[in-house]
């Protein structure tokens, strides 16, 4: 694993992030802002960046949803935030919600009920009778949040450079020259530099899914949603993509994943929710605790799902 | 104005049209199907010569017009002292067209049974024989009878240019009618209706049948 | 005379190309015509209004399961009487191959914009896109490579279907070459076999290129 300087990324990072958000984000959000007649909008809506380090960068309060022939909502009054730089895992049976709720916050997925905040700034209120269709958000604050998906679906008819440069050229307007070398440099984090003009097709799983994580990153997203980004993966291929992913925890990167790779959620997160049947059953800052002495009932039901044993009387240790 | 009378007096002309494009496309298809079965055998076995046949013939078949194709026999055969009537000519016409047009549907059901497929069988201990006749060959079937149909349904509407070659099919009757009686909309009505009574109920089947075979969806 | 002797006659072969020019005339009039019928109705078909799909799956399948010669009767005695059009016999032929090709090409074009999977517009939008930016960058290539090699091969069938057009009394290729035969009746008893051969040939070479590159379009773009 090739080292790299991490204080010499973080600070351009930041001063990149700094500059795409005061070019545009800012103008736009505001513009976001004023479409919404929100009843619940922050005094600091207009705040620049460097103000609301205390302002958790996700929260997401009560949210609901149903989906169009359901009888039960899919989510239930869901709430929790995620403070700037920090990680949240959540974890669950399939079914329990846990996609829909990262697809709901990346505006994929209406909700009925609930606000979802980035920073502050309301950026989704539920309505309740909207129940299908895109959330409407305008792009510039699409381009807050970076999601990448199962499925790894890079966009065929482009190259791997043309892929990680199409959004921040076309939404973002940046120069095309700088958002080349940036995407270089994010492709180096990844070791990918030298794929840069491979077609998606050429590439393997895993090294379609770090270029997908490099789309993602180069719109400086304030919070990245990974939603189970290695399930369709093979097994040598997981490793090089989650470490990936624990770098970008290492630098700040405020994220929410979604995984089943219960050893790296151990070793990434900083917090731990339990979704099981839409609600919130169990939560915790305290992950390595949770993975190893589960307190609730829940938790080592669903922990239990994951160890094996056999029922015959003989112990491991003694069969030679 | 438009006159229903025609219509009722008339359509027994359309019926008997009716049944001779019927006759010709049945014994059209039924021709095409051998000569298609007959070349997709011959694309599988590994007998070099026999391919480029096939290949040659689906070629040439594929990229050329069924009317062309019947004029060439009508008025082209006799010169080599071959003169079929017709009927016959309509029938080797519809069957050359048709059997490289089957036999690409055979053989694409045939490359579409999986390998997997046979792997498993042979692990179970299967002969050839019986992987083929109880594993392959239905799986196959099933997965053609999308492209057969289809098929079927394109024949028998290319069989309605046999009236260039003298045949009194539902166009012969039609062009006759319309000549004869200026009952323009009326003989096109019973134009229509009597090509949706015989293609709408075989693309019904079609689907059906499609559905029927789709075993990997159930 | 032979047949070889009849083609290699000055004004033979020449007649008979200029009649193969009429016909490719109507090819490419046809196949440049369904383009934009074809975009839209694939388009409509597509879009979530059930009356709308509804009106387009009428006119698809009407026109798909009638016999292609039928079509060119209806067009040339029927509509051009009911709406007292001057409609020429190749006039007829144009416009009801552009009807159907349009049906076909438009059904090419929903199924290669149906076969893109919902990521596609997933990814699109969380990265910021706009719907029209997601069209013509993203999905609409797409749609395109996909379409291609079937698409080519409409055209060849196209081309096929043109031959039709002499029995509309059009003077194309096939209406010159019976004119031949006819002339040369008995200088050339065996014209027939000969000009036939011939028209049968030059067709086989329009339509066989355009096979091979169908297949090769779709062997090119398999991957996606």
């Amino acid at each position: 694993m090739t080292e790299f300087a991490q204080s010499d990324l973080s600070q351009s990072d930041l001063s990149q992030r700094d500059l795409a958000q005061s070019d545009v984000a800012q103008p736009s959000l505001a513009q976001a802002n004023l479409a919404r007649d929100t009843s619940t909008r922050d005094a600091s809506a207009q705040a620049s960046p460097a103000d609301d380090s205390d302002k958790p960068a996700l929260s997401v309060r009560h949210l609901t949803k149903t989906y169009a022939h359901a009888t039960s909502p899919v989510l239930n009054d869901v709430s929790f935030d995620v403070p700037k730089g920090k990680v949240f895992v959540v974890l669950g049976p399939s079914g329990s919600g846990k996609s829909t709720l990262l697809r709901a916050i990346a505006g994929l997925e209406p909700i009925q009920g609930g606000t979802i905040a980035l920073h502050g700034d309301v950026i989704d209120e539920g309505k309740p009778g909207r129940l299908t269709g895109r959330s409407k958000r305008a792009s510039a604050l699409r381009t807050r949040i970076g999601m990448v998906f199962q499925s790894y679906d890079l966009f065929p008819n482009k190259t791997v450079l043309g892929n990680i440069t199409l959004a921040p050229t076309l939404v973002l307007k940046r120069k095309s020259s700088d958002v080349r070398d940036e995407a270089m440099q994010l492709l180096e984090r990844v070791h990918l530099a030298d794929r840069a003009n491979s077609w998606p097709h050429e590439l393997s799983g895993g090294q379609r899914q770090r270029v997908a994580i490099c789309r993602a990153l180069i719109e400086h997203p304030e919070v990245l949603l990974l939603d189970e980004i290695t399930a369709a993966l093979d097994p040598e291929m997981v490793r090089e993509v989650l470490d990936v992913v624990l770098e970008l925890a290492d630098n700040g990167q405020t994220m929410v994943l979604v995984t089943h790779e219960m050893r790296f959620a151990e070793a990434i997160a900083d917090h731990v929710i339990l979704l099981e049947d839409g609600s919130i059953v169990d939560s915790t800052d305290d992950p390595k605790e949770f993975f190893t002495h589960p307190q609730s009932e829940r938790a080592k039901k669903f922990l239990g799902s994951f160890e094996y044993k056999r029922h015959d009387s003989q112990p491991a240790s003694d069969r030679s | 104005m438009f006159d229903w009378s025609f219509v009722t007096r008339y359509a027994p002309f359309f019926v008997n049209g009716a049944l001779i494009t019927l006759y010709i496309s049945v014994l059209g298809i039924a021709l095409s199907i051998g000569v298609g079965f007959v070349c997709a055998l011959a694309e599988i076995t590994r007998i070099p010569v026999l391919r480029q046949i096939v290949r040659f013939y689906i070629e040439l078949s594929r990229n050329t017009p069924l009317l062309i194709q019947l004029y060439f026999l009508y008025f082209g055969f006799p010169k080599l002292g071959i003169v079929w009537s017709s009927e016959t000519c309509a029938i080797v016409g519809l069957g050359f067209l048709g059997g490289s047009y089957m036999s690409e549907a055979f053989r694409g059901g045939l490359q579409t049974v999986p390998a997997s497929q046979y792997e498993a069988a042979y692990v179970l201990g299967l002969s050839k024989w019986q992987t083929l006749r109880r594993l392959v060959l239905p799986q196959a079937f099933g997965l053609c009878v999308p492209a057969l149909v289809a098929n079927v349904i394109f024949l028998i509407k290319e069989s309605s240019v046999v009236s260039a070659i003298a045949l009194a099919d539902v166009m012969y009757v039609t062009r006759d009618l319309i000549g004869m009686y200026y009952s323009t909309y009326e003989s096109l009505f019973l134009l229509i209706v009597t090509y949706l009574v015989i293609l709408l109920p075989i693309s019904l089947f079609g689907l059906w049948l499609e559905r029927r075979f789709d075993y990997e969806r159930r | 005379m032979s047949g070889v002797e009849l083609l290699l006659q000055p004004s033979v072969l020449p007649r008979l190309l200029s009649g193969l020019w009429v016909t490719v005339w109507i090819a490419v009039v046809s196949v440049a015509g369904s383009i934009p019928v074809g975009l839209v109705t694939g388009w409509l078909m597509t879009r979530r209004n059930a009356f709308v799909r509804f009106l387009m799956r009428l006119y698809l399948d009407f026109i798909r399961i009638m016999p292609q010669l039928a079509l060119l009767f209806i067009a040339f005695y029927g509509l051009a009487r009911l709406w007292n059009w001057n409609l020429d016999a190749t006039g007829a032929c144009v416009l009801v191959f552009i009807l159907w090709g349009g049906a076909e090409l438009g059904d090419l074009v929903r199924a290669a914009l149906q076969s893109i999977p919902a990521s596609q517009y997933d990814s699109a939008y969380v990265l910021g896109l706009s719907t029209w930016q997601t069209y013509t960058r993203i999905i609409i290539p797409l749609a395109l490579r996909r379409m291609l090699p079937a698409s080519v091969n409409l055209a060849t069938r196209i081309v096929k279907t043109t031959s039709l057009a002499v029995l509309l009394g059009v003077v194309e290729v096939v209406k010159v070459g019976q004119q031949i035969i006819d002339v040369y009746r008995f200088r050339c008893p065996d014209g027939a076999l000969w000009i036939y051969g011939a028209i049968f040939l030059m067709y086989f070479f329009i339509c066989w290129p355009l096979s091979l590159l169908a297949r090769h379009l779709e062997r090119k773009w398999s991957h996606d």
